[in-house]
């Protein structure tokens, strides 16, 4: 086994930023995934200005992350660049590109695996699972100057995974059907054995511990075989919430990112009472209830006693960390959430409401992928 | 399966024969001994050979399916065996047309120009595929083999191009997907659209060179051009027009896009207008006038194999293998090696964002040559039998020779790309 040790936590600049976005790569023929990641890659011409643009599991996939930057601003204008740079190169070889957690209709068997160590790897220990795993989802980190805030952060934002899986939601098909869940691409992520919540563990030391722990009971090698929720990423001193669906658009994606950073900023900012160990035993059936119904999920609270509905706690998070956001410079970037939670129709909404009006999915993903793009109407309105 | 050739066929029907014939007097519901064996027997019974073969080759020697079917035809055909006659060619004749139709217009829809917009790159590969290739053949055929200068260019218009039916089928049987494969299929495809402009002009020049009758020289390729524009039109409105009515991807948008194919099969026939271009045409403006997507993604059904099966058995017959000498032999093989040069060439030269070893994998991709410049030749053959089909056997000792190692080349480009389907071997194609 391949043993790689956990290393030191790498402080960062307090709540600096960084976003991953996994895109579905499609045909321009039928909208269905294609394999072209690797000689995409190949064919990049591009400086690494707005960040990077990598390989995933498999051939039809692409993962693009920004810079850490230390505004929201700066998140949207890495992602705008770099969604810009990849359509220009998808264009070069005649592929598009996509948002959304699940591509609607893939046949999984047809993924193809990646080149590369780490995906053979994966793919040898995990059989059919990894190509399941073609889920697309977006990763915010957020910078902590220690790593014990990075525990504690990781620990306090457990709480609002629901949230964020309703924001994002964005993956009501699987295989072509109806999954009535709101975010469907979360039930592939579960069937990993480290899949889910991060243990109640109160420091830096305590977490070293249990990683070491489970390195010695051969269950993980690397902190990447951690497929949790929230987890620390000590290499680049930052939280990583793992939860968001990709959304269908790269606006959307920012404005999750600084609900990310306002949310962090209150946390650390007020350091309100956790109680994990309770938050744990209804962790699951939340986040269960977040995926299924999206923002119209009931919250079960392990200290109240009672169920709340989600849209209800949102919204009051939402004005909660108003003012944190004002003074990170985002709260505008908050906007499309509070319309989001006061009824406006989410991506999932969005897709089901494509698929109703086209009576078939290809052109679902067809407006999706103009939707990231920035050519369709509706985009090119909000933009203007 | 025919009824004059002197073949092994005639002797094992004589005695049958002799007994039915003893029968007639005694029992007066029988009919005369059949003479012609039966449309659908015949349909039936080429698909079965082919099947057959293209399976067995496939499953022994890892060889494409359609080499096993075009042997088949070989095998049977009139050059050899005899058992499928002159008179059973062109009865399947309708067949092949209707096979080869739905292929091009497959082909056709599959013509994407708007990728050359945004990739130079492409657009000056597949111009220099074009252009090096005819003027590489033209030259070849012209000063090596000593053609006059319209055969030549005859020669040239109905090699140049790669062939679209085994280009297509041999992605789809492999289930290849990747920068490769769709580069294989643009260069096919504009190749295709580009032979097919010459193939129209050379029509005109053997007229001019072979009569004196310019009316002919000026009116036929535009009948061929405007005829095929025509019928492929009305075809594609008319396809169109009627799956806007339906469910898309339905069962039913899949039967009138087949229906309104073989329309325009069966009227390109009886126009003379060749069927090829008429179903290419029709399947770029399926494409292109499709604006909100009514037939973007309905696909030829599983079964357009079974017409493949029978296209590529015919295909094979067709060869004038009889005719073979080590001369015209040679002289194809330097058709085919000039070619290769050209295509090889032009996709290397063009540079690009696809490394060269990739790149030289399309050249080998789109080597193929098969069922669309054997029914070139045998139309523009058909103008002046007395010169034309001994102009031709350069170009159809060339697909005959291309047609057995054709794709197993594109097979090979696939598999080294490593954009094939893994996994269970056995599967892709029919089976």
């Amino acid at each position: 086994m391949n043993i790689k040790p956990l290393g030191e936590f790498t402080d960062s600049a307090a709540l600096s930023l960084g976003v991953e976005l996994e895109l579905q790569l499609v045909s321009r023929r039928d909208f269905d995934l294609t394999r072209g990641a690797t000689d995409l890659i190949g064919s990049l011409d591009y400086d690494g200005r707005f960040g990077e643009i990598k390989l995933e599991i498999t051939e039809s996939m692409i993962e693009i992350s920004t810079l850490a930057r230390s505004t929201v601003d700066g998140i949207a204008a890495d992602l705008g660049g770099l969604r810009d740079t990849l359509r220009h190169h998808c264009e070069r070889n005649n592929i598009g590109v996509c948002g959304g957690g699940t591509h609607p209709f893939h046949h999984w068997p047809e993924r193809r695996i990646c080149p590369g160590d780490r995906f053979t790897d994966l793919y040898q220990r995990y059989g059919y699972l990894a190509k399941q795993f073609t889920v697309f989802g977006q990763h915010i980190h957020v910078g902590c100057t220690s790593a014990d805030d990075a525990i504690w952060l990781t620990q306090a934002l457990g709480v609002y995974v629901p949230a964020f899986i309703a924001l994002s939601a964005s993956s009501p098909f699987v295989d072509g059907v109806d999954s009535f869940y709101q975010s469907a691409r979360l039930n592939a992520v579960s069937a990993f054995p480290l899949s889910g919540q991060c243990p109640p563990l109160n420091s830096w030391q305590e977490f070293t511990e249990h990683f070491a722990f489970l390195q010695a009971c051969g269950i993980a090698q690397g902190i990447k075989d951690l497929y949790w929720d929230v987890r620390p990423k000590p290499e680049f001193g930052t939280v990583e919430l793992r939860v968001c669906d990709t959304p269908l658009t790269i606006e959307q994606a920012t404005s999750l990112a600084a609900l990310a950073q306002s949310l962090a900023r209150w946390l650390l900012r007020i350091r309100p009472p956790l109680d994990t160990a309770k938050q744990a035993h209804v962790a699951r059936y939340n986040k269960f209830q977040a995926c299924r119904y999206g923002l119209e999920a009931m919250i079960s609270d392990p200290l109240s006693l009672c169920q709340t509905p989600l849209k209800q706690t949102l919204a009051s998070l939402l004005e909660t960390v108003s003012e944190d956001a004002r003074e990170l410079a985002c709260e505008r970037w908050l906007s499309p959430l509070k319309l989001a939670v006061a009824g406006h129709a989410g991506d999932a909404d969005w897709l089901r409401e494509r698929e109703k009006q086209h009576g078939n999915l290809n052109d679902v993903v067809r407006e999706a992928s103009q939707r990231l793009i920035g050519t369709d109407n509706e985009t090119q309105e909000k933009t203007r | 399966m025919g009824n004059n050739s002197p073949s092994t066929l005639d002797s094992l029907l004589s005695l049958p024969r002799w007994l039915w014939e003893g029968l007639l007097d005694r029992l007066f519901f029988l009919p005369p001994f059949p003479e012609r064996i039966d449309s659908l027997a015949l349909f039936s019974l080429l698909l079965v050979v082919g099947l057959l073969i293209g399976e067995w080759l496939h499953a022994h020697a890892r060889w494409p399916r359609v080499i096993g079917y075009v042997l088949a035809g070989i095998v049977f055909g009139p050059s050899s065996l005899g058992w499928i006659s002159i008179e059973a060619l062109a009865q399947a004749r309708p067949i092949a047309d209707a096979a080869l139709g739905l292929l091009m217009m497959e082909v056709g829809r599959r013509l994407d120009l708007s990728w050359l917009r945004h990739n130079p790159e492409l657009l000056r590969s597949t111009f220099t595929d074009i252009a090096l290739s005819f003027a590489l053949i033209f030259a070849f055929a012209l000063w090596l083999v000593g053609l006059t200068p319209a055969w030549a260019a005859a020669t040239a218009a109905v090699t140049m191009a790669s062939a679209p039916a085994v280009v297509l089928l041999t992605i789809e049987e492999a289930r290849a997907q990747g920068q490769v494969t769709e580069r294989i299929i643009l260069h096919t495809t504009i190749s295709s659209a580009a032979s097919f402009v010459a193939f129209a002009l050379v029509l005109g020049v053997v007229h001019a060179e072979l009569s004196e009758d310019w009316l002919n020289a000026v009116v036929h390729p535009l009948w061929v051009v405007a005829g095929a524009l025509l019928v492929g039109g009305i075809g594609s409105w008319l396809a169109l027009n009627i799956a806007r009515i339906l469910p898309k991807r339905s069962l039913a948008q899949v039967f009138v896009l087949v229906a309104c194919a073989l329309l325009a099969v069966g009227i390109g026939r009886m126009l003379a207008v060749p069927v090829f271009l008429t179903l290419f045409l029709m399947g770029v403006l399926l494409a292109s006038r499709d604006r909100q997507q009514t037939l973007r993604y309905t696909a030829l059904p599983e079964g357009h194999w079974l017409l493949a099966i029978v296209l590529f058995v015919i295909v094979g017959a067709s060869l004038p293998w009889q005719e073979f000498t080590w001369l015209a032999g040679l002289q194809a093989l330097g058709l085919l090696l000039v070619r290769a040069v050209a295509k090889a060439g032009a996709v290397a030269w063009s540079g690009g964002s696809l490394p060269l070893s990739k790149r030289l994998l399309v050249g080998v991709g789109i080597q193929p040559l098969s069922a669309t410049a054997v029914f070139m030749a045998y139309e523009l053959a058909s103008l002046y039998p007395e010169v034309g089909r001994s102009a031709l056997t350069l170009p159809l000792f060339a697909a005959a020779m291309m047609e057995l190692v054709g794709p197993a080349l594109c097979r090979l480009a696939l598999r080294r790309s490593g954009e094939c389907e893994r996994g269970d071997p056995a599967r892709g194609g029919v089976a």
